[in-house]
């Protein structure tokens, strides 16, 4: 069995090609039983995101690697790439821990990863082996975000808007927001700043037109621009982006505003040019003033920081796909190892049984001492080239010399499998759990 | 017995300490998790301790067990104590990398305080009004150190945040709204307190030297530490000060109280009386 990981991301097409290729959530069922019904294809599963399009598939071989890529469409041929086995593994991995997304440490794409997977699992297109590569690379996902610091610190400017209001602040209900003007921008911070709890959102806009069709747009309540003195003694926040082309908040208003409101903090978010916020407001104390290049400064400093853990968060992938693909050898030498064992057992077995049917008059307990003998015997030389082999983990040339050495090769792999793994033998169209990475 | 027990709270604290700081550089949570274990376990024999003490003294409160040095012990524990109470209220562990350190380095006075030179006087030994004044003195200083504690840290976060330079720290900080909130609420506390232990302690002075208030280093400290704490509540209730002004009052103010203590370890006779 292999893994395929065929598709594109951000890195590999424009947003023009992404767009086109992009799946529809209602689609996915469907997209997902095609792919499982190309030849050879036994699980798949689809990640199709704003940033990236991609099918992880177990496969018999290689060869569906290219009816993988075909399913996506002639557009994606030209940018889309093929991955197998570890490096498709890598991909999943770094993928999830979100090394590989467009803003290195976003949340979201753990989410819709999980989100791919509970969708595959509906349609019935996921099946074992990928189910366990999911569940190591979200764990590898869930320690790259507790043992760096790759998600902390906000990077878009409304974020951090929201983040400083908090770190200002604390908890943000109960909090007032003034929305001053209606610049795109400001507009996204407001609603962030409601989504995270604000009480209220007070929308001033030169007419009360457009303030009230801000108001309606946004969740909040018009008010008059004409009352920015009083919006600015009850605000906790006011984010400006007015086309004033001059400052509206002036020290000598808030000073005004800042004995009115017995010296509350107060986080001023200046988003245009040039700025509506007195630049001298900032030297008042308790008044924050945060101006674009400000926040921009934030988001690259937050940027770097990030950049600066994503040496560490590779460590920390490439671990745990180190940790997976031994887990994965390890059940590739299984077979051999339950063969091994499975024959000496039977030796052992025949031989007590010929030397018991040798000695007679034996009571029970003597029986049971000879037959615990011959099991012992078989533990005791068994034990030293088990270890080896598991060790080894089918990788060298170990598993082959002992199944030539012992006479393994004609006995049914399957059968020897389940009985390691202590199940009752049973058909082939019962299906069987078969090593993602085995040695062909 | 009681010697041993504060030998290990010692080295709990100090572990608590290790572990809070490491926190700093390394933000895990069950570093932070291992700190407060620590400093609970530390606290918690710190007190065993204390009760082991006064078993031995076996005399009534057990003030004949009162020393100088134990003074400082029992602040430590105290400060201990009620960091985990702020951290369980307010989940603070960047306050317990200030805390701990803090706590290690109060409790080493403790040992460096020969009994002997600073035992009290035999005529107070068994004084109600001098348990009520240390234990006054201790509960005020413990609020008044953590308050001190947050205000350093609100005035590391407001300047960062005031000129823009977040830090490395800066994301494990708590909001200044919280800083300033709880710092205030400990320094009502501590002036609580501290009013407590100055009326008692004065009535302490008056029974150990007959001078109310003597001319002391320890008692000059502390009133003007007093004085800072009273106009700080009164700016905060009447004008609404907050922030970093408030922050400022309360540096200054322990600086004050600091000073008390460095009166009382250099050895004025205030509760030696006429022994």
């Amino acid at each position: 069995m292999t893994l395929i990981c065929v598709g594109l991301s951000h890195k590999q097409a424009p947003i023009a090609i992404r767009e086109r290729l992009a799946v529809p959530p209602e689609q996915i069922a469907s997209r997902l039983r095609e792919l499982k019904g190309l030849a050879g294809v036994r699980e798949a599963m689809l990640l199709s995101t704003c940033n990236r399009i991609e099918i992880f598939a177990v496969a018999e071989s290689r060869v569906a690697g290219e009816d993988l890529l075909e399913s996506l469409g002639a557009v994606a041929s030209s940018h889309a790439i093929c991955r197998f086995e570890e490096e498709a593994l890598r991909h999943l991995f770094r993928v999830a821990a979100s090394l590989d997304s467009m803003v290195v440490g976003e949340a979201q794409i753990l989410g819709q990863v999980k989100e791919a997977a509970a969708q595959a699992q509906q349609a019935g297109t996921l099946g074992p082996e990928l189910s366990r590569a999911l569940a190591r690379a979200t764990g590898a996902a869930k320690r790259v975000r507790t043992e760096t610091e790759i998600a902390r610190g906000a990077v878009s400017i409304s974020s951090i808007a929201v983040q400083l209001a908090h770190k200002l602040l604390g908890s943000l209900e109960d909090r007032s927001v003034v929305l001053l003007g209606a610049g795109e921008m400001a507009q996204l911070a407001a609603r962030e700043l409601r989504s995270a709890g604000a009480r209220e959102l007070l929308v001033a806009n030169r007419t009360p037109q457009a303030a009230e069709a801000l108001a309606r747009e946004t969740g909040g309540v018009p008010v008059s621009l004409g009352e920015l003195p009083a919006l600015l003694e009850r605000a906790d926040v006011a984010i400006c982006s007015t086309a004033a082309g001059q400052a509206v908040v002036t020290r000598e208003m808030m000073q005004r505003a800042a004995k009115a409101r017995r010296y509350r903090p107060i986080f001023l978010v200046d988003l245009t040019l040039p700025r509506n916020v007195e630049p001298s407001v900032n030297e008042m104390e308790n008044v924050y003033v945060y101006d674009m290049d400000d926040l921009e400064r934030v988001a690259a400093q937050n940027r770097d920081l990030r950049a600066a853990q994503v040496g560490k968060a590779e460590e920390i992938v490439e671990q745990e796909l180190r940790a997976f693909l031994a887990r994965l050898r390890e059940r590739a030498a299984v077979p051999v190892l339950a063969r091994l064992r499975a024959h000496a057992d039977a030796v052992a077995s025949a031989e007590a049984e010929r030397t018991l049917a040798a000695l007679e008059g034996l009571d029970d307990k003597q029986q049971k001492t000879v037959r615990a003998m011959a099991a012992a015997i078989v533990n005791k030389l068994l034990h030293a080239p088990t270890a080896r082999l598991r060790a080894e983990a089918g990788e060298g040339p170990l598993g082959d010399a002992a199944a030539a050495l012992f006479g393994l090769e004609a006995e049914p792999e399957q059968a020897a499998e389940r009985a390691e793994e202590g199940q009752r033998p049973a058909s082939a169209a019962e299906g069987s759990v078969v090593p993602l990475l085995r040695r062909s | 017995m009681a010697t041993v027990l504060v030998h290990i709270a010692l080295l709990a604290y100090a572990a608590g300490a290790a572990a809070f700081l490491t926190w700093l550089v390394k933000p895990q949570t069950r570093l932070a998790r291992a700190g407060r274990i620590l400093l609970l376990a530390g606290v918690l024999v710190h007190f065993a301790a204390f009760g082991v003490s006064l078993g031995v003294a076996g005399a009534g409160l057990g003030v004949s067990a009162w020393k100088g040095g134990q003074l400082f012990s029992l602040l430590a524990a105290v400060t201990v104590a009620g960091y985990l109470i702020l951290d369980f209220r307010y989940e603070l562990p960047v306050a317990g990398a200030f805390i701990a350190p803090f706590t290690v380095a109060v409790m080493v006075p403790a040992h460096l305080v020969h009994s002997a030179d600073r035992a009290i006087a035999p005529e107070l030994s068994h004084s109600l009004i001098l348990f009520v004044h240390v234990g006054a003195a201790a509960l005020g200083t413990a609020a008044l150190a953590l308050a001190f504690g947050l205000a350093i840290l609100y005035l590391v976060s407001e300047r960062q945040m005031k000129h823009k330079q977040l830090g490395k720290l800066f994301a494990r900080l708590p909001s200044l709204e919280l800083i300033d909130r709880a710092g205030y609420r400990l320094a009502v506390w501590g002036f609580v307190f501290l009013s407590m232990a100055i009326a008692t302690g004065s009535l302490v002075s008056r029974e150990a030297t007959g001078a109310t208030f003597p001319l002391a280093p320890k008692q000059g400290f502390a009133i003007l530490a007093w004085a800072l704490f009273a106009s700080l509540i009164q700016a905060r209730l009447v004008a609404g000060w907050r922030g970093r002004r408030v922050a400022f009052l309360v540096v200054a103010g322990f600086l004050f109280l600091v000073g008390t203590y460095v009166g009382l370890l250099s050895g004025a006779p205030a509760l030696q009386g006429t022994a």
